[in-house]
């Protein structure tokens, strides 16, 4: 990577201010940074800091009070209701903490949804949704609705559903926050692997500090304010590749975990595609 | 979102509800079938009273009487004046606008000998031009009497029917075929002069009209006034001479000036037009205006009561939609998250509450035709004893475009009992789908 990447996100004194009663709460407090192409940033930040919000915020779920959002030149606050719409499904993907999968639909059926709004033809979404879930490994649980999955294999429908349309950016709010450690790992792996993958943007908030060593960089966030921003520069493949072991090593160990059952994980992930059994809580 | 989408989340939401799905569409049901076997009565009535009045003479035709009924404001008969009818009378009324015919008519009663076989029939003498314009029936043979040849005799079917045998003991009756037998006709008003012979005269020119519905066309006989003139003279001159006098002045004026207007949307003007020239006139028309009055209160009062139940199954379907709105908050929040278009989630709840009333309706017209069937079949009797009258007809009459308009109204209740809801759905923000519970 020679070239700068292009900044595919911008923000610039961004303030989102709730009201209460006469109090005002700065929920995000004149907050600027960028996030460059293909880079995984991590908003990191204890429950109630305003990451979240931020995260609300760039996905234009919640409007700014003031400042600028601009997402692939788009200023998003200044946008209607309509074209963000629309903006999501050409450039938005979403991994959410509860899955948020419609219980009435099967897996495939949840992976197709994004590219029903995109008015894609019917047989062509199968397919694709079809090679999504095969990519995260669910080929034989295309007809299963969410309730007949484990929490890991929900999350791995709904990694699917945020690429099936091969969006430029993926917000993820605490994907692994519902599930354990050995399927944290899974998830996370097959977050970073998807993104390189496709050279995706992902902007990623969690709480935990171990899950953001998989991030480019990391954004520290206290009550609404950024403290600090780490950037780890890593260009090679190859080190990335290790660089992911060694993460995931650590995330086991940090959690009194075993350690040779990470490497085992680990191991599998440097096939593109985690192996079924894998999915550890059926 | 495709059309095709669109419909098959529609049906998946529906059915994911099965029971409330299928009591909200009972409710339609209810509804549509309420509107359409009430609608269908009210029309059945209508009808029945149009057939009645086609009975009795065509719609169009005014009568002026000698005996003119007076009639107060709200058409209650309140007595009867003698009117003397004349040309000058028949000119007057010929000038009046939306008149298309006229026509004076002499009335006579008259007997028909067939042998040793009589019958009294009632013999109307008129111009011979109007038979066209009064829309007389068609013959099965012969032809009506015209300028050039004006002795023809219309004969009625009826009026060759009934021939008794008047000096027999026993009440023989039998029909006569006027093509082969001989049938002559006399005269009855005076008193034959003594040393005079009776006047008689043979029907050799006779014409048959087609059996129809009115009875006018079914038992008098018709003849050209001037003809009848003719023969009414020679049979004056074989009365005595009292007689003589009275018969030629008896038809100097008309029993009866017929009229008949161009639409029968001018009937009550005409009538009133000739009412200002002051003569009492009469028509079909009359007794039918009132009868309409009364038919169209009772389908409206029908409709009424079908509307009723149509509004309690709209309030249903509204009902319904805000409750799966409310359930299925999350999952807009997720759609909108999605990339979900607004109108995409209006159309989606809209048209789950227009199939709701569209299938309603389907279902409902099924059953009314059922219904209907089993009025028609059953219900007459009843029906009968309410209206008031001999209904011959049938009593629930369901036109060809009532199935589609109550179809069409069922998905309009649907639409317009689902927009309100719809309009809320889109109103849930996307933030919905963020929030972890659920």
């Amino acid at each position: 990577m020679e070239k700068e990447p292009e900044k595919i996100i911008e923000l610039i004194n961004v303030k989102k201010v709730y009201r209460m009663g006469n109090e005002k709460i700065y929920a995000v407090d004149d907050v600027s940074f960028d996030i460059k192409k293909g880079e995984f940033c991590c908003l990191l930040g204890t429950s109630g800091s305003g990451k979240s919000t931020l995260l609300n915020l760039m996905a234009g779920i919640e409007k700014a009070t003031s400042g600028k959002i601009i997402i692939k030149g788009k200023n998003i606050p200044k946008m209607n209701e309509n074209s963000l719409a629309k903006f999501r499904q050409r450039y938005l993907g979403f991994v959410f903490q509860a899955y948020n999968l419609i219980n009435s639909m099967t897996a495939i059926e949840n992976v197709e949804f994004p590219l029903v709004f995109k008015r894609v033809r019917p047989k062509k979404r199968k397919k694709l949704a079809k090679e999504m879930l095969i990519k995260v490994g669910l080929e034989s649980r295309l007809a299963h609705k969410p309730k007949e999955m484990s929490g890991g294999q929900q999350q791995r429908v709904g990694i699917a559903r945020a690429f099936v349309a091969k969006p430029e950016i993926v917000f993820a709010d605490e994907p692994t926050g519902n599930l354990d450690t050995r399927t944290t790992i899974e998830v996370m792996e097959l977050i970073k692997q998807m993104a390189r993958d496709n050279n995706q943007t992902i902007v990623m908030v969690t709480h935990d500090r171990s899950l953001a060593a998989y991030a480019d960089k990391i954004i520290h966030i206290l009550d609404g304010k950024i403290q600090s921003i780490e950037v780890t520069e890593r260009n090679k493949q190859e080190d990335m590749q290790e660089h992911l072991k060694e993460v995931s090593r650590q995330l086991l160990l940090d959690r009194g975990g075993d350690v040779t059952a990470a490497e085992a994980e680990s191991a599998a992930t440097e096939t593109p595609k985690p192996p079924e059994e894998n999915a550890t809580d059926i | 979102m495709r059309i095709s989408d669109l419909l098959k989340l529609a049906f998946r939401n529906l059915l994911r509800r099965k029971a409330r799905t299928a009591l909200t569409v009972i409710g339609v049901v209810i509804g549509t079938i309420s509107i359409v076997v009430m609608v269908s009565i009210g029309i059945g009535v209508n009808q029945s009273f149009d057939e009645m009045i086609m009975q009795s003479g065509s719609m169009t035709i005014i009568r002026v009487q000698k005996y003119g009924s007076i009639y107060d404001d709200d058409g209650n008969y309140i007595g009867s004046k003698e009117q003397v009818l004349d040309d000058s009378v028949v000119e007057q009324i010929k000038g009046v606008a939306h008149v298309k015919a006229v026509t004076p008519i002499i009335r006579k009663y008259v007997s028909l000998y067939s042998g040793k076989y009589q019958n009294g029939v009632t013999l109307y003498a008129m111009n011979s031009e109007v038979f066209d314009a009064f829309e007389f029936p068609p013959l099965q043979y012969g032809s009506y009497p015209t300028k050039e040849n004006p002795s023809a005799v219309v004969l009625s079917p009826q009026s060759m029917q009934y021939f008794y045998y008047y000096s027999g003991r026993n009440f023989d009756e039998k029909s006569v075929d006027p093509l082969t037998e001989k049938v002559t006709f006399k005269f009855q008003e005076y008193q034959t002069h003594p040393r005079k012979k009776e006047f008689e005269l043979a029907l050799t020119d006779v014409a048959m009209m087609e059996e129809t519905d009115n009875w006018e066309y079914s038992y008098n006989i018709y003849m050209d006034i001037e003809y009848f003139r003719e023969i009414w003279a020679k049979y004056a001159n074989t009365l005595k001479l009292e007689d003589r006098k009275k018969a030629i002045s008896s038809i100097e004026t008309y029993e009866e000036i017929r009229i008949n207007v161009d639409n029968i949307n001018n009937v009550s003007k005409v009538q009133d037009d000739i009412k200002a020239l002051g003569y009492a006139t009469y028509s079909e028309m009359q007794y039918l205006e009132p009868l309409k009055e009364t038919s169209r209160i009772l389908q409206m009062v029908l409709g009424a009561i079908g509307s009723i139940a149509m509004i309690v199954s709209a309030i249903n379907i509204a009902n319904t939609m805000v409750m799966s709105i409310y359930e299925r908050t999350k999952e807009i929040g997720i759609m909108k998250v999605l990339g979900c278009l607004v109108r995409d989630v209006k159309r989606q709840f809209l048209l789950e509450a227009g199939l709701i009333g569209l299938l309603g309706g389907i279902v409902g017209i099924i059953i009314s035709y059922v219904l209907s069937h089993l009025i028609n079949t059953y219900g007459s009797g009843i029906m009968g004893s309410i209206v008031g009258t001999e209904t011959t007809g049938a009593l629930s009459v369901i036109p060809f475009w009532l199935p589609f308009a109550a179809a069409a109204f069922g998905m309009l209740v649907g639409l317009l009992s689902g927009y309100f809801p719809a309009r809320r759905a889109t109103r849930i923000r996307a933030i919905e789908a963020m929030k972890t519970e659920g």
